[in-house]
């Protein structure tokens, strides 16, 4: 095996220059928030690894790839919810982004599903110690093997390609914190000592309304057959400026002063005891250092001096706009009028500030080809539907793209009830009278794989078109199993999480090449898949029923019970003989029962006696039959 | 001519009641059909809808977690219009189904069996229910409209036993041993019916033939019925074998299922809930323990009710009704489909009131309990599971009740005298 990858990658020069970029892009969105984009990639030569010469690469990584004939890797921390209709495109396209909690996808080199699923499990435990996540947790059922959903980023040779196999992982529920964050940093080659790295803090970083942290391994080639081993890591995240201001040591929110509200006072209704809020118009203030609780230390010694290259924090902002740097620093103002870079001092700390301005021209929003939202339907805990509202904006193209939804064992789909109705019209404006009920014009392919109890996951991917300016539904029914009362997590009643749903879009119009330094950075290696957007929807939650957990032994002596008297009962029947009842009076003295009740009559007879003594003796006779009348009745 | 004609009034107005709830509640299908206690994991007809479309679109149904139903079916369902867009058309099959069912049990009444078979005959044989009433009791009985309504493919296994049954009462080896191996075939606890049905068959032969010559003995005729018994389970699993692209898949699929539970939703029995709060080192012991405790059932009443082998079915039923892994009230219906064919017996039986009143108290209570549990949230899985305790109590007095008044008749036989006296068991 390690002979093949040899082979795959010694093709070229021997000395091909390791290299190290970093870039960190700050681009304000509406409604005060900044989305801070953090990029790093190191390269390191098929060449040089093969003598164990990893240089920028991280060798606990390259390590572990190597040992579970990983070829290529893409590894997501995620937290939070992209809002689309306010933030417009995903940064990168979606393409460094992950679902909710932990994702993971890898191709795999090996001979057989067994083979592959066997180093999948060796990639997954090794990984889950180097990130301290609960990575070991992908099982077989939260696995899955996308068909059409994904596509390798990497240059494979044909051989290398054929024996490639995807498998695709989630952990919707692994709360992704600070104890990830280090061995990330720990990766970089300057280990968040120095340069845009430096910023990177755990408390304002899991703060932030949305972020993501990718790490995607992938083999590189120039047209020259000089082929690299490249690694990615990107730390997305959208801030709240407003919050993120607000001092480490006095996080609690106080009553700004009524001299300092900015009420809106041309309101009718408007007094001096109310305020309305007026909408700010003119840009907020703020600093790196206000913003990510520390200033930049200098630039990593790593990266290049001089060109592009050297140029690590880029803002995006309109050239009108007032930023302040500090000293030692460069400012380089992009052509495009909304974007200008910065190279850092080798020596002091960077930092940037930005003063309160009212601007005339905003940085234009990029709309995203498709809004993606899921939610279930239904109620109880029985079963439910999911429901997929997908939106395509466009006025005139229609867009064509694949769903998948990795579903966990317990959730058990119906795939018969599987619809996509069209609702003509944009998002709020659907009428149900125009519903157009054609699904088979929308709906192009399906693959599903269903689940196994306890073994293995559901899969469904669907590729959809969708006509312009209009929302397609996407529903199915689902039963909800009942589990064994050990398979419940500790907080069973919270629920179950369900991994996001991811949309490929294959098609769409040339007018979403929006982002220009984030495709910069993608288009100079000519790799194959880059023309694809990827989104994801938010997890959902999944309430099971519970079986009252208190009571395993009540449960099991009560049905043994009611077993027992059944079965006791019948056989009582089968073998034994019916006598007459008074029949039995000899019999019944052999019993435990018979000893006793004789022994009770004889006392009674006793008493019975002294009472003769004392009383006239005429109903000494009645009284003994009445006695065994009695005695009779009792047997019964 | 007359008996004609009421067996047309009773099948017309069986057929125009079930029509009518078809047609006039739309919704009432579907909605029946999700209730637990009609519908199980094996028996559920939105399951088998959902393993048709797998069938229908290439995909294995068996490598899946949801249809865990008989391959045949996949192939009686796919002849039959499309169900989404021809309702009544399985509606009709239903309701054929149950008219098969109720004229079967009809002539099990017809062949007064139940009152005097070859080597026992009642002393209250004369007072019976005529099988016009018994096809009306089974019919008309709201367990079995509900489960016609509700479509679960057990009414097939129903009507499959029923007919081994009522052949084996006629004495027609051949058509009882396969209706019985196609009962076995479709949910697997009919296997345990074999013997008293061997031996109702084989004292119904001698009875007709007079002579044990030309049927040899009891051994001799097991043997052969056994072999054409295994021989039609054999061919049924061939023809699935060859439907499902030649794949054994179905096997664990389907009886893997039946014997392992590993779909845990409730029921109206008893497994569902032990084995969730079951232990999971002990559960595969307590697997076993519960299919011995139900096949236990068979040796005993066989050989104690060696005369009355027609009661040994009725009872095991009932037994199955209770303990079977998925039990519904289809399961129930069926029992109760037989139990009228025993009314000379029911003056004997003793606690008729308690257990009735037991069966309407979890009929009513049960949905309640359950929409409690999973819907409102104001009760817990023991609300449920209570019900389900005091469904099975109630059941299995019957059964006990019933077993005690046949015992008893059969008692009085040999000891006349005895009749109407206070009795004991030693």
């Amino acid at each position: 095996m390690i002979f093949l990858y040899i082979l795959t990658f010694f093709l070229g020069s021997v000395c091909a220059a390791a290299d190290y970029h970093e870039r960190l892009v700050l681009r304000p969105l509406p409604r005060g928030s900044l989305l801070a984009s953090f990029d790093f990639r190191s390269n390191a030569s098929a060449s040089s690894i093969e003598k164990q010469n990893y240089q920028y690469f991280p060798r606990s990584l390259g390590q572990i790839l190597q040992h579970a004939h990983t070829r290529e890797l893409h590894l997501r921390f995620s937290l939070g919810r992209w809002d689309a209709e306010t933030w417009g495109s995903r940064p990168w396209n979606g393409r460094k982004e992950g679902g909710t909690g932990v994702e993971l996808w890898a191709w795999v080199e090996a001979e057989n599903d067994e083979e592959a699923a066997a180093r999948w499990t060796t990639l997954t435990n090794a990984l889950s110690g180097l990130f301290c996540a609960s990575l070991n947790f992908i099982d077989s059922t939260r696995t899955i093997r996308p068909a059409i959903s994904f596509e390798p980023s990497g240059h494979h040779s044909e051989a290398t390609l054929s024996k490639l196999h995807l498998l695709h992982g989630t952990l919707p529920r692994e709360p992704v914190c600070t104890e990830n964050l280090t061995p990330f940093l720990k990766l970089l080659p300057c280990k968040g000592k120095a340069g845009i790295s430096s910023l990177l803090d755990g408390h304002k970083l899991f703060d932030a309304s949305w972020q993501s942290m990718s790490i995607d391994v992938r083999p590189v080639c120039s047209s020259d057959s000089n082929c690299v081993l490249e690694m990615g890591q990107t730390v997305d995240m959208v801030l709240d400026i407003e919050r993120s201001k607000r001092h480490r040591d006095n996080p609690i929110p106080r009553p700004v002063a009524p001299e300092e509200l900015a009420c809106d006072t041309s309101k009718p209704y408007a007094s001096s005891d109310a305020c309305y809020p007026l909408d700010s118009t003119s840009e907020q203030p703020w600093s790196l250092s206000e913003i990510f609780g520390r200033p930049m230390k200098h630039s990593c010694p790593l990266t290049d001096s001089e060109g592009e290259g050297a140029e690590t924090v880029c803002i995006e902002v309109p050239h009108e706009r007032q930023v302040y740097a500090t000293a030692g620093s460069t400012e380089h103002k992009r052509p495009d009028g909304f974007s200008r870079c910065y190279k850092l001092s080798e020596i002091s700390d960077f930092d940037i500030s930005l003063p309160q301005q009212t601007l005339s021209t905003s940085h234009p929003l990029s709309k995203p080809p498709l809004y993606a939202e899921r939610s279930f339907t239904g109620y109880g805990q029985e079963r439910g539907g999911v429901q997929t509202l997908l939106t395509n904006p466009s006025q005139t193209d229609s867009i064509e793209f694949i769903y998948l939804e990795s579903l966990p064992w317990f959730m058990k789909p119906y795939l018969h009830t599987l619809k996509a109705s069209l609702i003509n019209g944009l998002r709020g404006s659907s009428s149900s009278d125009n519903v157009d009920t054609s699904s088979t014009s929308i709906i192009q392919e399906i693959f599903y794989r269903p689940a196994l109890d306890r073994r293995r996951g559901t899969q469904l991917e669907v590729r959809l078109i969708v006509p312009p300016a209009s929302t397609a539904a996407l529903t199915y029914d689902f039963d909800k199993a009942i589990l064994r009362y050990t398979e419940y997590p500790p907080d069973a009643n919270r629920g179950f999480d369900v991994a996001p749903a991811v949309v490929r879009v294959l098609s769409s119009s040339s007018s979403f090449t929006s982002d220009s330094i984030f495709e910069k950075d993608q288009s100079e290696s000519e790799l194959p898949v880059q023309d694809s957007i990827y989104l994801r929807t938010t997890s959902l939650l999944l309430p099971l029923p519970t079986p009252d957990f208190s009571m395993p032994y009540n449960v099991i002596i009560l049905t043994s019970t009611v077993m027992a008297l059944a079965f006791g009962s019948i056989f009582n029947l089968l073998v034994r003989r019916f006598v007459g009842a008074d029949e039995v009076e000899g019999l019944n003295v052999s019993g435990i029962k018979g000893k006793v009740l004789a022994r009770i009559r004889k006392v009674k007879e006793r008493f019975d006696n002294v009472k003769k003594i004392r009383t006239n003796a005429t109903s000494h006779t009645n009284g003994v039959e009445k006695e065994k009348g009695n005695e009779g009745k009792k047997n019964q | 001519m007359a008996f004609d004609r009421r067996k047309t009034v009773l099948f017309s107005a069986a057929i125009a009641l079930r029509l009518l709830l078809f047609i006039a509640f739309p919704s009432l299908p579907d909605l029946l059909t999700g209730r637990v206690e009609i519908s199980t994991p094996v028996t559920s007809f939105k399951r088998l809808q959902e393993g048709l479309f797998l069938y229908t679109h290439n995909v294995s149904p068996y490598d899946g977690g949801v249809y865990h139903q008989a391959p045949l079916l996949l192939s009686l369902f796919s002849l039959l219009p499309e169900h989404s867009a021809h309702p009544l058309a399985t509606a009709i099959l239903y309701i054929v189904v149950d008219i098969l069912s109720a004229h079967a049990v009809m002539q099990i009444a017809e062949t007064g069996e139940s009152g005097s078979s070859r080597l026992f005959t009642s002393p209250r044989k004369d007072l019976k229910w005529d099988s016009i009433d018994i096809g009306a009791a089974y019919l008309f009985n709201p367990f079995t409209i509900a489960t016609c309504i509700a479509r679960p493919t057990s009414v097939f296994t129903n009507c499959a036993i029923l007919y081994a049954t009522a052949k084996a009462a006629r004495g027609n080896t051949l058509t009882s041993v396969f209706a019985l191996a196609l009962a076995s075939y479709l949910s697997l606890y009919p296997v345990l019916l074999f013997p008293p049905l061997l031996l109702l068959c084989y004292d119904r032969l001698l009875r007709n033939n007079k002579s044990t010559e030309k049927l040899g003995s009891v051994w001799r005729f097991a043997s052969t019925v056994t072999v054409k018994y295994v021989a039609a389970i054999g061919s049924l699993l061939f023809i699935s074998y060859t439907i499902t692209d030649a794949s054994w898949e179905f096997l664990a699929s389907t009886y893997g299922v039946q014997l392992l539970l590993p779909d845990l939703t409730p029921n109206v029995g008893l497994w569902w809930y032990f084995f969730i709060e079951m232990f999971d080192s002990f559960r595969e012991f307590f697997l076993g323990v519960f299919w011995l405790h139900l096949a236990s059932y068979v040796g005993g009443l066989t050989v104690r009710l060696r005369t009355q082998p027609l009661f040994v079915v009725t009872t095991l039923l009932g037994i199955f009704a209770i303990f079977k892994p998925y039990p519904s009230i289809s399961d129930t219906s069926l029992y109760l489909a037989l139990l009228p064919l025993y009314r000379h017996v029911f003056p004997l039986m003793r606690y008729t009131f308690f257990a009735v009143a037991t069966l309407l108290y979890a009929t009513l209570l049960g949905p309640a309990f359950y929409h409690l549990w999973i819907y409102a949230g104001s009760g817990n899985a023991n609300f449920f599971y209570a019900i389900t305790l005091v469904w099975s109590l109630g059941l299995s007095v019957i059964v006990g009740d019933s077993l005690f008044a046949v015992l008893r008749d059969e008692w009085e036989v040999e000891r006349p005298e005895m009749k109407g006296k206070e009795v004991k068991r030693i």
